[in-house]
């Protein structure tokens, strides 16, 4: 039973691969076939059609900057939470947390409306500044919990030398909280490059700004949908996020374990 | 509230009389430096609150106006928006849609990963290679999901064409077009890709229960079946519940995507459920009160379904 459903979620991605070399009447008549005669074609025809070379290129850019941008805010913010340890530290933390409750759809509409009253609309500066918005809770928590770990007396005996604290966050905590980091940095990559609707109604439908995953649909609205076409433009989506999965497997797993039950 | 009263009428100690005390203004230098630390914090909550907390209060805001599209005239309403949501047929139709794919797929989901998660704690052969296969629904966006069902329930697709050559030909139809199937390929698609990864977190969270305890139930006769819901169940019972409320928040928030991407909510309103209704509502038909009142009954239901979810499935033990 267990291996059927496996079965189930390989096919598709089988077919996907397969499709991405066969004509259009090839895959209709044998869907399941290898491709008898490779056509390499299809993946320059996805990348024209719809500009995923440019979708690409702005995908890595956003998720590059938000990443950033997430850890200068997270990480100063989770050394103040795990060391600060007056009232205020403690209603912050509980403020971070409650962000967990809050699905993200749900501010849909209104972050919409606020793109379009700063004049930030349909650009994807914008999204590079929400992201990191919707990343905060978790890892804020996640690096909370890791920084709590580190003895006080590395950091007293520090300061006894004379260290002020952002050399304390700089030679201490961030060094021992590296895996921590790599935790979140995979989560969010992961979360900014697949993230699709935000992207969709904020940056809209120009090439030069859209991201992959909002480009990539286009593909199918075509009415003369090829689906070589569509099949390759889909496994090009795929690629990075592979490759880091074939690089990074066992942390990616656990990254998005721990992340996953941290509610 | 006799008791506090009794004590705040007491009168106050007198101050300790200044001593000097050596250890006195490193305490307040190590305070200051607490409070000055707790100050890296603004700049996450500046954001925090700005793009999410922000939004959500605009929401509330947004529902009690008259707001017919982005550049037109803006009134207050007050709870008129609600009251044409909640007269209107559309809503209840997106709302059972909503209630059918909840109670569908979110048991199935639950259920079939817990038994998926037991069955790779026992590490059976190839259990490695199966938990990469579990594992990549959860490393493909939303998008690419959509493409890959469009590309097996399409006409030509490949569920078809494995029909065609199963010589099962009557049951061909086109799934995502047919009002039918339509909503079923919705909730199909969150059962694809749900169950893997969430049969992955079940095995992390089964897999730190000692052998010897199911060992012992061996001896004593229970079979799989007993050993799963009798022992595994009970010890992961507050893990089940974190985690259909997880799946449940997923389902009932983000499927608008899915429905976005392949069926726009069609045929007729066949898969038209509430996250798509509010989606639908600010985005095509530009009624951005409307779409954010039914958005606060969403984000109401959303939380009353946690609760919910968190009081039947807590730990009993």
């Amino acid at each position: 039973m267990v291996w059927l459903y496996a079965l189930v979620l390989v096919l598709p991605l089988y077919y996907l691969l397969i499709s991405s070399f066969k004509t259009t009447t090839s895959i209709f008549d044998s869907p399941l076939a290898p491709p008898a005669h490779p056509e390499w074609h299809y993946f320059g025809d996805a990348l024209r059609y719809a500009r995923l070379d440019l979708a690409l290129v702005n995908s890595v850019l956003v998720t590059v900057v938000a990443l950033v941008l997430t850890l200068l805010l997270a990480v100063p913010a989770s050394f103040a939470l795990a060391r600060g340890q007056g009232r205020a530290a403690r209603v912050l933390e509980r403020v971070f947390s409650l962000g967990f409750l809050v699905p993200t759809f749900a501010a849909l509409v209104p972050t919409f409306l606020m793109a379009a009253f700063t004049g930030l609309f349909h650009t994807r500066t914008f999204v590079m500044l929400l992201l990191p918005a919707g990343a905060m809770p978790l890892s804020v928590v996640v690096l909370t919990q890791f920084m709590r770990t580190i003895p006080a007396e590395l950091e007293e005996s520090a300061r006894v030398d004379g260290a002020g604290t952002l050399t304390v966050l700089r030679r201490i905590f961030i060094p021992l909280c590296m895996p921590g980091i790599a935790t979140i940095l995979l989560l969010n990559f992961l979360n900014f490059w697949n993230e699709y609707l935000y992207s969709l109604v904020i940056i809209g439908p120009d090439t030069s700004q859209r991201t992959i995953q909002v480009a990539l649909p286009t593909l199918q609205s075509n009415q003369a949908t090829e689906y070589g076409v569509l099949m390759a433009g889909t496994a090009l989506t795929l690629v990075p996020v592979y490759i880091v999965y074939v690089l990074l497997q066992r942390r990616m797993e656990e990254a998005l374990i721990s992340g996953a039950i941290k509610m | 509230m006799a008791h506090s009263s009794l004590t705040t009428s007491a009168p106050a100690a007198p101050p300790p009389p200044p001593r000097p005390d050596p250890t006195w203004r490193r305490r307040t230098a190590t305070e200051t430096r607490r409070s000055a630390v707790t100050l890296l914090a603004v700049p996450a909550l500046v954001w925090y609150l700005l793009f999410l907390a922000g939004p959500l209060i605009a929401m509330f805001v947004i529902s009690g106006l008259r707001w017919p599209g982005m550049l037109a005239h803006r009134s207050w309403a007050g709870w008129a928006n609600y009251t044409t949501v909640l007269h209107d047929p559309l809503f209840w139709t997106a709302a059972r849609n909503s209630a059918v794919q909840l109670a569908v797929v979110l048991p199935v989901l639950i259920v079939a990963s817990f038994m998926v998660g037991y069955y790779l704690t026992l590490r059976p052969r190839g259990h490695r290679l199966l938990r990469v296969v579990l594992f990549t629904p959860a490393l493909i966006s939303a998008s690419a999901k959509a493409m890959l069902a469009y590309g097996v329930l399409a006409p030509n697709g490949l569920l078809n064409g494995v029909l065609d050559s199963t010589g099962l030909h009557a049951l061909t139809r086109s799934w995502l077009a047919d009002e039918h199937t339509a909503l079923g390929c919705i909730m199909a698609m969150d059962l694809w890709s749900g169950i893997g990864f969430t049969a992955v977190l079940f095995a992390a969270r089964l897999g730190s229960i000692p052998r010897e305890i199911y060992e012992a139930a061996e001896l004593d006769g229970a079979g799989h079946w007993r050993r799963m819901w009798r022992i595994a169940y009970p010890v992961a019972k507050d893990y089940v519940g974190v985690t259909t409320m997880l799946q449940f928040l997923w389902i009932f928030f983000s499927s608008a995507q899915n429905v976005l991407l392949l069926t726009q909510g069609g045929p007729g309103n066949a898969t038209t459920n509430l996250s798509f209704l509010v989606y639908n509502k600010a985005f095509v038909q530009s009624d951005l009160g409307y779409s954010q009142a039914a958005g606060v009954l969403l984000f109401a239901i959303g939380l009353l379904g946690m609760l919910v979810i968190r009081r039947v499935l807590r730990q009993t033990y």
